[in-house]
């Protein structure tokens, strides 16, 4: 394990009723890095990126964040510092914005509730929704939803954010907002796992891209190579998809 | 004596009656409020061993399926046979558990009602699965519970008159007294009794209804 990792994925494998959905996945993101994942449907992104925190737990495999095995025992502790952004938000419904992103930091890391009260302001000014703090989840759009959810997991100061598809739920005029936010996170170091069908994003924001298919990695490498030199013809099948339908 | 002086003279019986009906009421409830929502639990996030899962089951629907004036009876009469219980207390103890068994049905669909992914999101968060039950899941639950508990209550407070067979005495039995030292009036009675039956039925109503709407999240659909 190379220690200056801050996430390393070590060959995962995970299996329903005997489907073999990863097939032995590793790879591993250095601070400030992000990694685009994408592949065909069905391929198992989301799966590997739940294996990641246990969301899902796999069959074989290690996961370290920071040098720290990812274990049952410790899942709690370990997840506080990754955050997960879901394709559908899933924002604590009955809670206000500023309590969707104060609670965790209340209630998981045990944060004083004035400290955890500034730290949700300032993540909630950083997503441009200051304005927003006491609206409910049901009275703002996806993508104010969405931003608000990455709010939340940005206030627990995580080592490394998941994101899984975070802007496929949202109309194509509220993807840009949420891109928006992502790209300024890439920009000031954030260390990211992204799958995503915004090549925009990848192009601009990735250091690499991961192309996976049938639970393997097919390729890896920065975007500029993947998309004008890819030498898998796999790859360059699924870009050019992705670029005729977007 | 005509039956209205009698009546205005035996209100205060009435009335204690009532009250006997209310405590009635407000212990089953109790008792099935608290063991309802524990079984509840269990059968959601408890083991999944039949060891656990099936006494509750068979709990469960023995409860439902019996009438509640045959559990009355086995209760009273069954459990003074070995234990010295009275009548309030067999009441009690046999209305606490049917409620429980209905409580815990209510409680169960509330809870299932909760998207997965509210669960999911606070567990991804670093939550224990009581901290996101607790603080996340329970919140939601308890809010879409409100409606069909409110139904619980107000078939609850009309079966506690039934209590009536073992011999408690509360609104219906004071009722009764008041018809047999008259003869008759049955009509007259009873319709007072009705009456005040009513009024706790929509009082309680109105306050579970104003709690519900306290509670409401703006813009929440359920
Ligand atoms: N809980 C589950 N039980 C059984 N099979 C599952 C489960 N979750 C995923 N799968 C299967 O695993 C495979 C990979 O699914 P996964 O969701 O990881 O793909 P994906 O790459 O994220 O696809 P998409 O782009 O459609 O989101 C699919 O065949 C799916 O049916
Ligand atoms: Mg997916």
């Amino acid at each position: 394990m190379a220690d200056d990792l801050i996430l390393d994925v070590q060959d995962i494998k995970k299996a329903y009723d005997g489907l073999e959905v990863l097939k032995g996945i590793g790879f591993g993101l250095r601070k400030g890095e992000t990694k685009v994942l994408i592949g065909p449907s069905g391929s198992g992104k989301s799966t590997l990126l739940r294996c990641i925190n246990y969301l899902t737990v796999p069959d074989a495999g290690r996961i370290y964040l920071n040098g720290d095995e990812v274990l049952d025992t410790n899942i709690d502790a370990m997840r506080a510092r990754m955050g997960f952004v879901f394709q559908d938000f899933n924002l604590f419904s009955h809670l206000t914005v500023l309590d969707n992103v104060r609670i965790c930091q209340v209630k998981v890391k045990g944060t004083d509730k004035a400290v955890a009260t500034q730290r949700a302001h300032r993540e909630l000014e950083r997503v441009g929704l200051s304005d927003k703090a006491d609206a409910y989840p049901a009275e703002l759009s996806g993508g104010q939803q969405q931003r608000v959810s990455i709010a939340r997991a940005l206030a627990m100061d995580p080592d490394v954010l998941l994101f899984d598809e975070p802007t496929s739920a949202l109309d194509p005029e509220l993807t840009g907002e949420v891109v928006r936010v992502m790209q300024q996170l890439a920009a000031e170091g954030m260390t990211m796992v992204v799958v995503t069908h915004e090549m925009s994003f990848a192009r601009q924001a990735a250091d690499e891209i991961i192309f996976m298919e049938n639970g393997h990695i097919i390729e890896q490498g920065p975007p500029e190579a993947m998309f004008t030199e890819s030498t898998h013809e796999r790859t360059r099948a699924f870009l050019n998809v992705i670029a005729e339908h977007g | 004596m005509d039956i209205y002086d009698v009546l205005l003279r035996d209100f205060p019986f009435l009335l204690k009656g009532l009250g006997v009906a209310i405590v009635l009421l407000v212990a089953l409830l109790m008792i099935g409020f608290v063991l309802g929502l524990g079984i509840c639990l269990v059968q959601l996030y408890g083991p999944r061993s039949r060891l656990v899962q099936w006494p509750l089951m068979l709990y469960e629907r023995i409860f439902r399926g019996v009438p509640i004036i045959i559990m009355l009876f086995i209760f009273f009469y069954g459990i003074s046979g070995v234990w010295d219980i009275s009548a309030f207390g067999a009441a009690v103890l046999a209305m606490g558990l049917r409620s429980a068994a209905y409580q815990s049905q209510i409680f169960r669909s509330a809870f299932q009602s909760v998207p997965t992914g509210q669960m999911m999101a606070a567990r991804a968060m670093g939550m224990s699965k009581i901290k996101a039950i607790r603080h996340i899941v329970f919140p939601q639950a308890g809010r879409h519970a409100i409606g069909p508990w409110t139904n619980e209550f107000s078939s609850q407070i009309k079966e506690t008159s039934l209590a009536y067979v073992i011999g408690v005495v509360e609104l219906t039995r004071q009722a009764h007294y008041i018809i047999t030292s008259t003869q008759g009036n049955v009509l007259t009675v009873f319709a007072v009794v009705a009456l005040l039956y009513f009024i706790l039925n929509r009082a309680g109503n109105s306050l579970l209804y104003a709690f519900e709407r306290k509670l409401a999240v703006p813009g929440f659909e359920k």
